[in-house]
């Protein structure tokens, strides 16, 4: 883990980060992965209208901090059903690219192509993830994602892994 | 007596002979893997019987639209000038090109891309271009087609694609007093389902979800990971120790009738896991919209009902379930919006988010199952799928109705029970 | 990054209508958001009435023969009738 400073994330260090969140995800690294959000954190994953207000519209994810929380609790129970077998996984993230600053925030936007295994199949995810990224103590954190599936408009297989 | 054979038993004609495979204790797996089934399952429920289709609070302005189903069947629910609902199917009556494409929105008619006719938000065909290759205007009298029977109850629209036939009132029958419960925790007295849909795709038969829905034997299993992490008291309303009821509401329909429990504990807004003093706003609404019967009503809270074949009221979701094939079908999912309630609106919104749709924590489990259960059910022994939990214990209320403990498959069996009366059908 | 933002371009209630007067007519000119889409608001401000017109109906308009408008426009033709 390096440490990095204040002010100026590069896109080296962004990208390193994102492989770093992308890998904890795939291998249901839930301790590691949850230790990247901040206080404040959001998860989104949109259904149907991205532009959509998430308070007045239903989504497919809306986790603030305590419900990233609660999300990875019961995944750790082992008796979340549907993430039990764990599903086998592995994404790409790319077209990497910082898209400006939100306070002291750097806002990233990335595409993503993940292949899941089941028992019953293979599904293939793909969209576009927006990130905000904040320096906490030396070290890089997640404040926000929002990850908006090129398929959001349709009916989605269950989606119980972390996306 | 069980060396039946793992092909669907016939009755020496080329249908399924339901009464054998829909028994009293158990039914046949092949009514959840046999193709010639769900064909069947299409011409005499989807295509017969009242279905829910939509919700006039999806089209609240005339000239809106959306696009909505009866099983495979592409519909356009639309609200015309004079504020009526129409149930069109998404066909043009000239080449059968689809005529909408988006999802929802405004228009008074409908323009076909394919070659220009267009056709009124009631389906009556306006016109098409270069009329002289139809001898002159108003030659044709092909308009889009429409679902025959379009009713409403409460705003809850539903559709039959037969001429005649039982009206939604005789069809809903005591279902209709839980949608009744449902509106009258809206000060006003309405329900609205304006928060848009999450839609799960489940490898399924649909009658897996149907039969779940009022099984109140699997939630202490399936969701015992959240209830464990989150303390929740829900899994306490489907204990043995639990006073709720299962009911048999007759047609098909069936309930978890949760009052019991909270009657016993007696406390306002606990059915929405909160307490009056934070949710003010609407509690005084509530008292002054209902006056002495508030109290009851804020105590008893919101019905869990199963309307058949497809509408699932969830306390504070609705679900529409939709069958593709006999192993797919799709879960439309929505939080309730009670009118004159934003205080609750709000949570209601959050609380689904958390519990249903493809990653919600509740419903994610029971697709899981739903999924598991259709690999399971093609499997060839023992051929039977049980449903006789809790018969010798089962009694009859003062309505005459049948009533199960709050772990018993009376719903299950009230709903096979319906089913094979519209199966052997023969009209 | 207008696309980066959580909820781009989200039109809340009607437009600030605009005015389309003269000496003879003065009506109010909005789009209105209400509907499952937008529809044009034209609202009469010497009688108050209203007509909302779909974009389908809009474009109607737009090819509108002349002549047609014309007839429209005739006093006799809907609004001041005997038969009425």
């Amino acid at each position: 883990m390096t440490a990095v400073a204040d002010a100026g994330l590069d896109l080296r260090q962004i990208e390193q980060f994102l492989y770093r969140e992308a890998r904890y995800a795939d291998e249901h690294d839930y301790d590691a992965w949850e230790a990247l959000w901040t206080d404040d954190a959001l998860y989104w994953v949109p259904a149907g209208d991205d532009a959509a207000d998430p308070r007045s519209q239903v989504s497919v994810i809306y986790d603030n901090r305590n419900r990233i929380a609660t999300r990875l609790k019961q995944l750790r129970t082992g008796k979340r059903y549907s993430q039990s077998p764990p599903s086998n996984l592995r994404r790409v993230i790319s077209n990497v690219e910082i898209l400006g600053t939100e306070g002291s925030d750097t806002v990233v936007g990335a595409n993503f192509v993940l292949v899941e295994s089941r028992t019953r199949g293979m599904e293939i995810w793909a969209g576009r993830v927006t990130y905000k990224l904040r320096v906490v103590d030396g070290e890089i954190r997640l404040a926000y994602k929002k990850v908006s599936l090129v398929n959001k408009d349709q009916p989605l297989p269950t989606l119980a892994f972390l996306i | 007596m069980d060396c039946v054979t793992a092909t669907v038993p016939q009755a020496g004609t080329d249908r399924p002979d339901y009464s054998a495979l829909i028994q009293p204790e158990r039914v046949h797996g092949s009514l959840y893997t046999d193709p010639r089934i769900f064909a069947e399952e299409l011409e005499r429920i989807w295509y017969r019987t009242w279905v829910y289709v939509g919700h006039e609070s999806e089209v609240p302005q005339p000239g809106d639209y959306v696009r909505k189903n009866i099983g495979p069947q592409d519909l356009v629910m639309t609200r015309d000038r004079e504020g009526q609902v129409h149930l069109l199917v998404n066909r043009c009556a000239h080449r059968a090109n689809l005529v909408c494409e988006d999802e929802r929105g405004n228009s008074n008619s409908f323009r076909c891309p394919y070659h220009g006719w267009t056709f009124r938000n009631n389906g009556e065909l306006l016109g098409y271009p270069y009329h002289q290759g139809y001898g002159g205007r108003g030659k044709l009298n092909l308009g889009m087609a429409t679902v025959p029977r379009v009713e409403s109850y409460r705003g809850f629209v539903f559709g039959s694609f037969a001429e005649d036939g039982p009206t939604l009132t005789e069809h809903l029958g005591a279902a209709a007093g839980e949608i009744d419960r449902l509106c009258r925790l809206s000060p006003e007295g309405e329900v609205e389902l304006n928060a848009g849909w999450l839609k799960h795709r489940t490898r399924a038969n649909w009658k897996l979800l149907a039969e779940n829905e009022t099984d109140g034997y699997h939630p202490q299993f399936v969701h015992g990971s959240i209830f464990s992490v989150t303390g929740s008291p829900i899994g306490a309303l489907y204990s043995e120790k639990s006073t709720a009821v299962t009911r048999d509401l007759g047609n098909g329909h069936s309930e978890n009738d949760l009052r019991p429990e909270f009657r016993r504990h007696g406390e306002p807004m606990r059915w929405f896991g909160t307490t009056p003093d934070r949710v003010p706003d609407y509690v005084a609404k509530m008292r002054q919209a209902y006056g002495d019967e508030a109290e009851q009503i804020l105590v008893e809270g919101a019905p869990h009902v199963m309307i058949f074949p497809n509408l699932f009221i969830a306390e504070i979701q609705v679900f529409v379930i939709q069958p593709l094939s006999v192993d797919e079908c799709v879960q439309h999912s929505t939080a309730v919006q009670l009118k004159g309630a934003p205080e609750l609106n709000r949570r209601m919104i959050s609380q689904s988010i958390g519990s249903v749709g493809p990653a919600g924590m509740l419903l994610a489990d029971d697709t899981e199952m739903y999924e598991r259960n259709q690999v399971g059910a093609e499997q060839l022994r023992p051929e039977w799928l049980e449903i006789r939990r809790g018969m010798h214990r089962e009694r009859v209320d003062e309505r005459g109705l049948r009533v199960g403990t709050a772990t018993d498959e009376t719903g299950m069996r009230g709903f096979w029970s319906h089913y094979k009366t519209l199966m052997e059908d023969d009209k | 990054m207008s696309d980066e933002q959580d909820r781009p371009g989200v039109v809340v209630g009607p437009s600030s209508p605009e005015v389309v007067g003269s000496e003879f007519a003065e009506v109010a000119v909005s789009v209105d958001h209400e509907g499952n889409g937008p529809r044009l608001k034209l609202e009469d401000l010497r009688t108050g009435r209203v007509r909302y017109l779909d974009a389908l109906e809009l474009e109607t308009v737009v090819w509108l023969p002349d002549g047609h408008l014309r007839q429209l426009l005739d006093p006799s033709a809907h609004r001041w009738r005997e038969d009425k």
